[in-house]
């Protein structure tokens, strides 16, 4: 209580001074650039990820941090399409909030301040993927953080750990790892490349139709 | 294909609440407060700005109430002034026009507010001749020690430039919802319409006049001046065509440019149509109401209704077309949005009905 007021007063003054002040960002930074890639073939709909996802995150019923689509081809086959905040690396999100509640990270998260977030709503209207939702429970804009806080703790997302056939793998980009290999040796599509947000969770397999 | 749709969006379809339709209605203070300056800047409709200025002035003083109470964590809405997100940083890229506007906002209210304290100063003086008691000490205050037309000379050259420097803050403020609203380029109506700034502009002046004509229809009905109503009429004449002929015109770039966009927004079409009837209907009435002045309540009111239709439509309706532009959401209002929507309306009356004790709308020219 006390930092928020004083952080308001500070911020008061600095508005009177016409100085915008930079909000302060919570998450801690380790310089990564972390990504998903997501394997279309490997995903059965088994929804693992999205009740591990709002176990882990506390998401209210009827939000979604994740989630997964589903298609129907004409011969019948189901395709499923899990989807989420892209965390992109020019993200249409992050300039319309107007308190500098939503931001990004070094490490390419792009993350919600909550102590900032008024709860305007511009930036869950500007997200083409649908990814935010304003939680109703604490008033403000809520997505997925990638897990940050189990990151921090050297662990993976709860949704890639829950994933039993291995459909998601994730870690940072330009490092020896699974998805670095991947991404590099493999085609790769991302979900809406015309928005020119640069989303930076890349898809194996993602049908055309996604995109159309 | 089955099943494409974003969960959180169908969770909460209409994110921006009606309350966005009274906000956009309030806005239209800034279109009074555009033409008051205006007519004091040309010397034109000056027994009108009085009346202009303070009606302007109560809607734009308490426009923010309109996003306010659709704020989700309202207790944190100072943060838009403590920490607005007007300059570009590594973390903040891009900057915010919310918090721009918000800005902007403070700085016109300010600016109108000097430029009203100083246009009434002499009105002010002049009431004072005319009343007794506490109502004489008031006038007296709010002449800011101005009794004759030399000193009344020198303030009137300081609200002049006033008025040149508020203009561009209030322009900014008559086409910010709309530019709010083409900004969120995933909402597939809003980025596909095009006309939607210059149309909503000019559907604020039809708002804005069509309130002055309310309130003056109701204030002077008995005695309507020729050199107040006819201007006006003309104004909001041309206002009520544009926005029927920018609608139309809308229309049919959708359909002849671009076919699959007009499939898209056909669930909003049917109103479209009725706000370019009612506006049509609004410009014809106003030529009667030229020379039958007790016309203007009728112009008025269809002007309104043509206009509120236009907004719900824009606002609402448009908001309900899903992300994809497959899909028509349904929403279920809430009764409480309707008190969420009049609140901030009723707040504007109330600062009106204040502004209009304190400060004499009644004007005689040349101190008499």
């Amino acid at each position: 209580m006390n930092e928020v007021s004083r952080r308001g007063f500070l911020g008061a003054v600095s508005a009177l001074m016409m100085l915008p002040a930079v909000s302060a960002a919570p998450h801690t930074e380790s310089g990564k650039r972390y990504a998903m890639l997501i394997d279309v073939d490997k995903c059965f709909g088994c929804m693992a990820c999205v009740v591990a996802c709002a176990a882990e995150n506390n998401v209210p019923l009827g939000s979604f941090r994740t989630w997964i689509e589903q298609l129907v081809k004409p011969d019948g086959t189901r395709i499923f399409v899990p989807k989420q905040c892209n965390h992109c690396e020019d993200p249409p999100c992050v300039p319309p909030c107007p308190t500098g509640a939503t931001y990004k990270t070094a490490d390419g998260l792009v993350l919600v301040n909550d102590e900032l977030c008024i709860g305007c709503g511009a930036c869950v209207k500007s997200c083409p993927y649908g990814a935010r939702y304003s939680n109703p429970v604490k008033g403000v804009a809520d997505k997925c953080t990638f897990c940050d806080h189990r990151l921090a703790a050297g662990l993976l997302p709860a949704c890639v750990e829950a994933c039993p056939t291995g459909a998601r793998v994730f870690g940072p980009l330009h490092e020896d790892n699974e998805l670095s290999k991947i991404v590099r040796s493999r085609p790769v599509q991302l979900l809406k490349p015309h928005t020119g947000a640069e989303p930076q969770i890349y898809y194996i397999s993602l049908p055309d139709e996604v995109n159309r | 294909m089955l099943e494409y749709y974003f969960p959180n969006e169908a969770a909460e379809p209409l994110l921006w609440h009606p309350v966005l339709f009274a906000y956009t209605l309030l806005v239209s203070g800034a279109d009074l407060l555009i033409l008051a300056a205006l007519a004091y800047l040309s010397g034109s409709l000056r027994r009108a700005i009085p009346l202009m200025t303070m009606l302007g002035i109560a809607f734009f003083a308490v426009v923010l109430a309109g996003p306010l109470a659709d704020l989700r964590s309202p207790q944190r809405a100072y943060f838009i002034f403590a920490n607005p997100h007007i300059v570009p940083t590594s973390t903040n890229p891009g900057i915010s026009l919310i918090a721009f506007q918000s800005i902007a906002w403070l700085i016109a209210l300010t600016l109108s507010a000097l430029f009203a304290l100083f246009t009434f100063s002499y009105y002010s003086h002049q009431a004072s001749l005319s009343s007794t008691g506490f109502k004489r000490s008031l006038y007296r205050f709010f002449s800011l020690g101005v009794t004759t037309a030399e000193k009344y000379g020198t303030l009137e050259k300081i609200a002049k430039v006033i008025a040149v420097l508020m203009l561009p803050f209030l322009v900014l403020w008559g086409i910010y919802p709309s530019s709010m609203f083409l900004m969120q380029t995933w909402n597939p109506a809003w980025r596909s319409w095009a006309l939607l700034p210059v149309t909503y502009f000019a559907d604020t002046f039809v708002v804005a006049t069509a309130l002055f004509m309310l309130v003056y229809f109701f204030w002077r009905y008995r005695a309507l001046e020729r050199e107040v109503v006819v201007p006006v009429l003309k104004i909001h004449a041309a206002g009520s065509i544009s926005v029927a002929a920018l609608t139309a015109l809308q229309m049919a770039v959708w359909w002849f440019w671009s076919p699959s966009t007009a499939e898209m927004v056909t669930p909003i079409t049917p109103l479209m149509y009725v706000v370019i009837t009612l506006l049509m209907l609004s410009f014809s009435l106003s030529f009667i109401a030229i020379r039958y002045h007790a016309a203007i309540l009728a112009v008025s009111l269809v002007a309104m209704a043509g206009t509120f239709t236009n907004k719900w439509n824009i606002i609402v309706n448009a908001q309900l077309i899903s992300k994809t532009g497959l899909a028509f959401l349904e929403a279920e209002l809430e009764a409480s949005w309707i008190l969420e929507t009049i609140s901030p309306v009723a707040l504007g009356v109330v600062v009106f009905v204040i502004l209009s004790l304190l400060f004499p709308l009644e004007v005689s020219e040349g101190g008499k």
